[in-house]
Order: structure tokens, then sequence, then C-alpha cells
């Protein structure tokens, strides 16, 4: 026996080490109902110290390395940065002041929005506190899409944060350790998000390809789906605050394990391969947050009475843009009320000054006595109201009858015996 | 006159590195292996924790050594993604046995054999995950064996350029 394992002792060695293994693979995978493995999302606690020591071992170094990176990159672009800091400086502050205009002026919508959303019973989560974050590592595997940022659990990080770029979501915190954490990007196959199609309200899971691309899978096939289109977050999934930008419609192709289904190819709007800086939402809350309610309150002083008189103009401008939009129905429908001798902006249908507008009647192919300006006609036309003319001029005007005007005055139509 | 047996011929050829570089190497190659891919993006088509198996497998010619090397290397790699922990682990232990085994047996200080054999080992291993994966374990696994190819070629043309280096570590007598 033992001269047995002497000479068998590097195979034995390898079976023993490879057991061992298989051995670990079959506590972390479990079956399920259709006879796949799947991976238990919380790792054991012989797994997680595993990893524990491999990020222990290798965060540090990686840090450093990033860090020397930057700072060689921070150096050369301070120096770029400080050329242009002033025009830059300028630029944002009309950045800030427009934005600060924007914002005041949105103020009111929001609040209705909020109490519109009360008032149904939806509470949408808006982003409440968020936490930047540098992205330093990555796990080396195609096959597994993560990687480590600067921020773990003592920084207040838990799993299934939602991790975002001010482009467009990133992905979530899959595990957190001490001082770092582990990000599951969009793109990894075992990723799941709920988006929908910003114009055709269709709804799908966003999760990745091989190729490391994010893609939608479970939708029917759709011909209004377009390249081009906005992706957003649908809010559905319990990580993913609404409405934040996931990307754009790349290509739209057929499912090829399922009939009548498509797969949405989607062109992500962070650029998840280059990832430097992220943002950690580590609360959402159903209500703006204090901060914002106070950058709100802020604007709304110093912008407000700004925004008020932006606002009455613009009320004013679609006043306009309403009557004039019915003029030209009323026009379209009425060609008698226009004078061709005047010229557009002067017809008296734009003249809102007067409720009574004046028209003059398209002149008798053939004049009788009836006819208004004849000798024999209607008299008085010039004291005449603009009703008494319009009436004289219709067929129905022709018919004798009497009856009171608008204005009260009972009119008769002359008759020439 | 002094006949070399097996066992003392491999013995003299045995290639020894300080206890230094059997520590800071295996952990640069790790430390490299999950930076420079935030670099380069899709395009890093290779697998340093391998390469560096085989080499030190090749080198120390011990299958023991290369079993434990490339168990080592995998598990880490393994634990450092959000995948099961001992599947990269498996598949660079059998690397590293291998590697080791076929550098009792076979001249290795020639580079075309070492490129060589850094290409196959690269795509058995990349067959090896798929198996356990896939057949092992049950697991949907999205798979391009062209990417591999590449990591082949990868792997082989690393090992170009840092097994020379890694050669001038080596403790001369």
């Amino acid at each position: 026996m033992e001269s047995f394992f002497a000479r068998y002792r590097n195979l034995v060695v390898l079976l023993a080490v490879l057991l061992a293994q298989i051995i670990g693979l079959a506590v972390q995978v479990r079956r399920i109902g259709d006879g796949r493995g799947t991976l238990d999302p919380g790792d054991g606690p012989g797994v997680r110290l595993i990893r524990l020591w491999a990020n222990a071992l290798v965060s540090p170094a990686e840090r450093s390395i990033h860090g020397s990176k930057l700072g060689v990159g921070e150096l050369w672009q301070n120096y770029l940065d400080l050329r242009h800091v002033r025009e830059q400086n300028q630029d944002m502050q009309k950045t800030i002041d427009r934005l600060r205009l924007e914002q005041a002026s949105m103020l009111e919508d929001a609040r209705q929005g909020q109490r519109l959303q009360g008032l149904i019973g939806f509470q949408e989560k808006y982003i409440y506190k968020t936490l930047a974050a540098q992205a330093y590592g990555s796990s080396g595997s195609e096959q597994s899409r993560v990687f480590y940022i600067d921020k773990g659990k003592n920084e207040g990080l838990d799993r299934d944060m939602a991790v975002i770029t001010p482009d467009g979501i990133v992905g979530k915190v899959r595990d957190v350790f001490e001082h770092s954490a582990q990000i599951l990007a969009i793109n990894d196959p075992t990723s799941g998000a709920g988006v929908i199609l910003e114009t055709t309200r269709i709804r799908g899971i966003l999760r990745g390809n091989v190729a490391g691309q994010p893609e939608i899978v479970g939708i029917l096939a759709d011909n209004r789906i377009q390249p081009g289109e906005k992706v957003l977050t649908a809010g559905g999934d319990q990580i993913f605050p609404r409405g934040l930008p996931v990307g754009l419609v790349d290509k739209v192709i057929r499912d090829p394990e399922r009939d009548g289904f498509i797969i949405i190819v989607v062109k992500p709007a962070a650029h998840l391969e280059r990832l430097d800086e992220v943002l950690v939402v580590t609360s959402t809350e159903p209500r703006f947050s204090p901060e914002d309610q106070h950058e709100i309150a802020t604007s709304e002083t110093l912008k407000g009475p700004e925004a008020a008189a932006i606002r009455d103009e613009q009320v004013r401008e679609q006043q306009a843009r309403e009557q004039q939009k019915a003029s030209e129905i009323m026009a379209e429908h009425l060609p008698g009320l226009i004078d061709p001798n005047l010229p557009p902006d002067q017809q008296p249908l734009h003249d809102s000054s007067n409720p009574n507008p004046v028209t003059n009647p398209p002149k008798a192919l053939h004049p009788d006595r009836f006819t208004p300006g004849t000798a024999d006609g209607a008299t008085g036309t010039d004291s005449a109201t603009p009703q008494d003319q319009t009436a004289k001029a219709t067929p129905a005007a022709k018919t004798p009858s009497s009856g009171p005007s608008r204005n009260g005055q009972t009119t008769t139509p002359r008759r020439n015996p | 006159m002094a006949v070399l047996s097996a066992t003392s011929r491999r013995d003299l050829e045995i290639r020894r590195y300080p206890s230094l570089v059997y520590g800071l190497v295996p952990l640069a190659a790790l430390v490299l292996q999950a930076w420079l891919p935030r670099v380069l993006g899709r395009f890093a088509w290779f697998d340093l924790p391998l390469v560096v198996t085989v080499y030190f497998a090749l080198g120390r010619r011990s299958p023991i050594q290369g079993t434990f090397m490339g168990a080592s290397m995998g598990l880490f790699e393994d634990a450092l993604s959000h995948h099961a922990i001992g599947v990269n682990g498996i598949a660079k232990t059998v690397a590293g046995f291998l590697a080791a085994s076929v550098g009792v047996r076979i001249d290795v200080e020639n580079f075309t054999v070492r490129l060589l054999l850094i290409f196959l080992l690269s795509i058995l291993a990349s067959v090896i995950y798929v198996f356990v994966t896939r057949f092992l374990l049950g697991m949907e696994l999205e798979w391009n064996w062209f990417t591999e190819l590449f990591k082949a070629i990868g792997n082989s043309v690393i090992a170009l350029l840092t097994f020379p280096l890694l050669d001038r570590l080596q403790i001369r007598d």
C-alpha cells in the first residue's frame, strides 16, 4: 500500500486536489427546478472567507497601481486644466445660472407631480444620497464582468445598491468588504435590471451577452422598436430608481431560442469598459431629500422672480399660439370671415379687442334690391351692426324675418313695395 | 565513471529561484490580471496566472508543486470573480500538473516547445473550464471559442516576452 502511494504520489495528490475542489463546487452550486445548476447568491462562510483573502491580497497592490496611474495622469491633467480654468469657470457659472433658472421653473411641476403621485398611491423613488467611489480593479475574466471600487462597508455600502454614473447606470453592488466592494456590471450575463423603452413603452429585462454588450430579452417581436430609441430603467427591480438612462437601442435581432421573440442589443450610456469614478446610490426615498429641497429653495430664492417672468411669458406665448390656431381653424371653416383686401396680420379675426369683428360680405353675382349697397337695398349700412350686415349678406337674411339682434336692436329688412 | 540516474539528472536541471520570486511573481500576475482588463477593455486576451503556473511548473519539474501552484492561482482567480470558486482552480490544477509532467520528460529549454506548450495548455484550460461549468455543474455559460483562441495566442506572446525575463531571476550555481 505504501509503495502504491509512493509510486503514484503525483497522481494521488492531483486527484486529491481535484476532488477537494469538486466537493467545494458541489457545496456552492445547487440544482434548480429544470435540472440546471445555479450559484447561491449569498456566499457561504467558507467561500466568503476565500473571497475576503483574495481581495485582501490583491486589492492593496491593485489600488496602488491604479493610484499611481491616476497620480501621473492627474499631474498632467492638472497642468492642462489650469490653462483653461478661467474660461471653464465662466462657462460653469453660466451653466449654474441656467440650471438654477430651470430648477426654479420646474419646482412647481415637481410638486404637482408629487401631489398626483400621492393621489394615485404611486411613490416613485428618488435618489436620496449617493457616494462617489473610484473603480480600480476587475475579476480579470471575460466570464465575470465585475469590478471593484474603493468604498465598502465602512463607508455605508451594502449589497444590491445601484451604481451609476452621470451618463447612465453601471451595475449593482454584489459583495461588500471592509474598504472595497464588488460591483456586478449590467453587461454580465448573470445581471438583471428592469428597463423600459422610452417611446414604445415596452418593458424588458436587461442582461449581458457573451460579447459584453447589454441586451434586453423576453420581448415579443415589434416593428416599432427602432435603433436609436432610448432605454431607461423601469424601476420595478427595487434596485435602480425609475427613469435613469441605460443606453440606446443598437440593433434588434431574433431570439434564436424562442420563436416570435426578439433580443434588443443596447449600446450602454455609461462607458462600462473605461470606468473611473462611479456613484453608489446609498439611499432612495419617495420624496425629495432635505438637500434637494434646500437646493431647490436656493434656486427659487435666487431665480424665482426671473423664472416666474419666463413662465408668464411662456403662458402668454402659448395663449397667443392657441388664439392663432383657433383663428386659422375658423378661417378654414368660415372663409367668408376673411377680408381679401386686408393683409393677414390685420384680419379682423386676429383682433381680439373687438368681439364682433367687422367683415365685408362678398359681392353678389346678380345684385338685386336686397343686395346691400344698392340704392334700393338696405340703407344705413354705415350705422348697421356687423351682424346686420352679415345677416343681410347671407341667403337666410333674404327671408323676411325680424327679431332682436345680438346687441338688442331689432332689425327688419326693408322692402320696397 | 559517474553515471547520472534519471532522478539526479532531473535534480540537476531543476530551476531554483529566490523565495521572494515565488511570492511576488504569482501575486504580480494576479494583480495585473485583475487590473489590466480595466485598461485594455475587451482586448485583454491573456491569462497571466496560467502563464506563471506553466512557467514555474516547467522550471521546477515537480508535478506536485505544479498542481498546488495551479490550484492556488486558479482559486484566487475564482475568488476575485463572482462565480463559483473552484472552476478555474480545477482547470489550472490540471494545467500545472501536465506542464510539470511534460517538463520531466522533454527538453523545455527549447523556446518553441515552451510556446507550443503554453498554447496547448491554454486551450486545454478553456476546455476544462467549459466542461466543469456546463457538464459538471450544469450551469449556463455563454462562450466564444475565438476569444479563447485569441487568449491562447496572447498567452504565447506574453510567454515569449516574460519567460526570458523570469529566467534571469533563477539562482545559478
